[in-house]
């Protein structure tokens, strides 16, 4: 009841005044729970230039309960499952750590961060964490291209 | 309270007012600060937590139910995360004013209702004033609905249909009279001057172009008395004189009305200029008064006291409206600068009075000590004789104490002694004589 009426002021929010590189709409008209991200890499990160199309799903009980944000585009990225589910992974968003008070625009730049700064302490992907922090010439050669392979 | 009771004090709370404020279209621009942090509204009944973050109550209240472990006494603050036990109802009024102020759109705008009001008064206006309000009809056979300002005093139906007898047509009740008087399009009636037929919807129409209708002269408004068939009109007002004098008679309607309209406008100015000039007068009479009122101020002399008495004599015979009409024959400015000359004038009298009144307070204050000092020293010259005398009458005295009465023969010798300066004798008695701290100053004076 109320979590519609929140969300549908974000979203007319959001998509009044974006935030620079994220544009969002419904995936489905009828259903404001499920929406459809699309997000631009930020600048001087290897994802520059790729477009990724991400999932941010609603639980009912918003604001109570966080969203979940995952990525329907494949990326190489330490903090996001290389699987087709593609979930990331959000400090803010874990269930103890969110507060009612957070808004979506808030999580999207917090994801849109990340792309830019991967935080290997806290990766689903142990093994690009790994390049990333050894190998960071490589790390970034590979994600440019699935980028190029699969953001553009 | 604690949690338990205000989850059962927001459960209790009655919930079927007729309005959801959360849902209400916002006109005016709002603080960010008012915005309740968990549905995104101005707040709406607002609760404080310890941690000063205040939430409204509903949604606290889902919150605490949501977030909760099972029963514990206390929950995490929706903003801060801190454990909290209490909540506080007592959120500053200021708060609350800021939200009850927001300026919304009436929720009956999907009827009609265009006002806008502040948030604090939708539900009396929904409730009580707004006559968009849906209500059922009041014949309760009817289960339509009615806004309220079409409910009228004879609390009828106006759904009920009725059917035109004449056009067939179906008329809502509360039209059906208009509709038989005039908007049928069925039912006849015969124009009174031409006696043709037409049907009542075009009546109206008909007699504006009836040749039978007596219609007055065109020159009407200028007192032309002729009233006659539309079909001569014509002919008369070629003759009409009135009518040949109706240009005329129309400038000069104009003329008069741009006059008078000028004449408005400068009245409302003379007012304002009356008003200002109403105005410098006070003022001025006013200062005059403190003008006065500040000359008499600090002079305790007398010379100072004649001038305040004999100022303030000229203002109260002076009536006011007298100083003011002096003040307005001549320039008000040229006025101030006089009665600014004629106060320097009077201040430097004033001085003047002073310093020749402390000159002479010193003369007679010299006067006086002189002659307080020539008192003294008669005084002194009249103690010294007495003292003299005084001493001349008790050497004998001393004598006798001293030698005892026996010499009785030296008595001649003695008073002649005591007839010269008693100087000698005293101090060949002096160790007899008992002797005062003061007598040394004494015998200073003698010498």
């Amino acid at each position: 009841m109320g979590s519609i009426k929140r969300i549908s002021k974000e979203l007319t929010e959001l998509t009044e005044s974006p935030p620079e590189g994220i544009m969002v709409e419904l995936a489905d008209e009828s259903n404001v729970y499920e929406w459809r991200v699309k997000m631009d890499g930020p600048e001087g990160s290897p994802f520059h230039n790729g477009k990724f199309l991400v999932k941010l799903s609603l639980p009912t009980e918003y604001p109570f309960k966080p969203p979940t944000v995952s990525f329907a585009t494949k990326i190489y990225h330490p903090n996001v499952t290389n699987d087709e589910k593609g979930s990331m992974c959000l400090g803010m968003l874990r269930a103890d750590e969110w507060k009612p008070s957070s808004k979506i625009a808030a999580v999207l730049q917090f994801a849109r961060q990340l792309l830019a700064e991967p935080m290997p302490d806290d990766a689903v992907e142990g093994r690009i964490a790994e390049q990333y922090k050894n190998d960071r010439t490589r790390y970034e050669e590979v994600a440019r291209e699935w980028t190029r392979k699969y953001a553009c | 309270m604690n949690l338990q009771d205000f989850l059962a004090m927001e459960e209790g709370r009655d919930r079927d007012e007729l309005i959801d404020l959360r849902s209400l279209d916002l006109v005016s621009e709002y603080d960010s600060h008012l915005m309740c942090p968990i549905c995104h509204c101005p707040f709406v009944e607002p609760v404080r937590l310890q941690c000063d973050h205040v939430f409204c109550g509903s949604c606290l209240s889902s919150a605490i139910t949501t977030f909760r472990s099972a029963d514990s006494e206390e929950f995490p603050c929706p903003s801060c995360r801190n454990p909290t036990q209490e909540v506080s109802a007592s959120v500053p009024r200021l708060l609350i004013n800021m939200c009850d102020e927001i300026r919304v759109r009436c929720p009956l705008i999907t009827e009609g209702c265009q006002e806008i009001i502040p948030r604090g008064h939708v539900q009396s206006h929904v409730e009580k004033y707004c006559g968009y309000r849906l209500l059922p009809c009041p014949d309760g056979s009817c289960d339509q609905m009615t806004r309220s300002k079409d409910v009228g005093m004879d609390q009828k139906c106006i759904h009920r249909v009725r059917r035109c007898p004449h056009c067939e047509e179906d008329v809502l009740e509360h039209e059906y009279e208009e509709h038989e008087r005039e908007l049928c399009p069925v039912l006849e009636v015969t124009c009174v001057d031409c006696e043709t037929v037409v049907t009542k919807g075009a009546l109206r129409e008909h007699i504006e172009s009836c040749p039978e209708v007596a219609i007055p002269c065109t020159a009407s408004k200028y007192a032309c008395p002729v009233k006659i068939r539309r079909a001569d009109i014509a002919e008369h007002e070629q003759s009409c004189p009135i009518v040949a004098m109706g240009p005329y008679f129309e400038t000069q309607n104009t003329r008069l009305k741009s006059l008078e309209s000028s004449m408005r406008h400068l009245q409302q100015r003379n007012e304002i200029f009356e008003d200002g000039l109403a105005n410098i007068r006070a003022t001025l009479v006013e200062s005059t008064r403190l003008g006065a009122n500040s000359n008499s101020g600090g002079q305790p002399t007398q010379s100072g006291r004649e001038q305040q008495s004999s100022a303030r004599a000229d203002v109260d015979t002076d009536d006011p409206a007298d100083i003011a009409a002096s003040v307005f024959s001549s320039n008000a400015t040229t006025y101030l600068l006089s009665l600014h000359e004629s106060l320097r004038e009077e201040v430097s009298q004033l001085s003047h009075a002073i310093t020749d009144l402390d000159v002479r307070a010193s003369m007679a204050i010299m006067n006086e000590c002189l002659r307080i000092k020539e008192d003294i020293a008669h005084t002194n010259a009249a103690v010294n004789s007495v003292r003299m005398q005084v001493q001349w009458l008790m050497n004998p005295r001393l004598h006798q104490g001293a030698r005892g009465g026996a010499v009785r023969t030296n008595t001649t010798d003695n008073e002649s002694s005591a007839a010269g300066p008693s100087h000698a004798a005293g101090q060949t008695l002096g160790p007899l004589r008992p002797r005062r701290p003061s007598d040394g100053g004494r015998e200073g004076t003698k010498l």
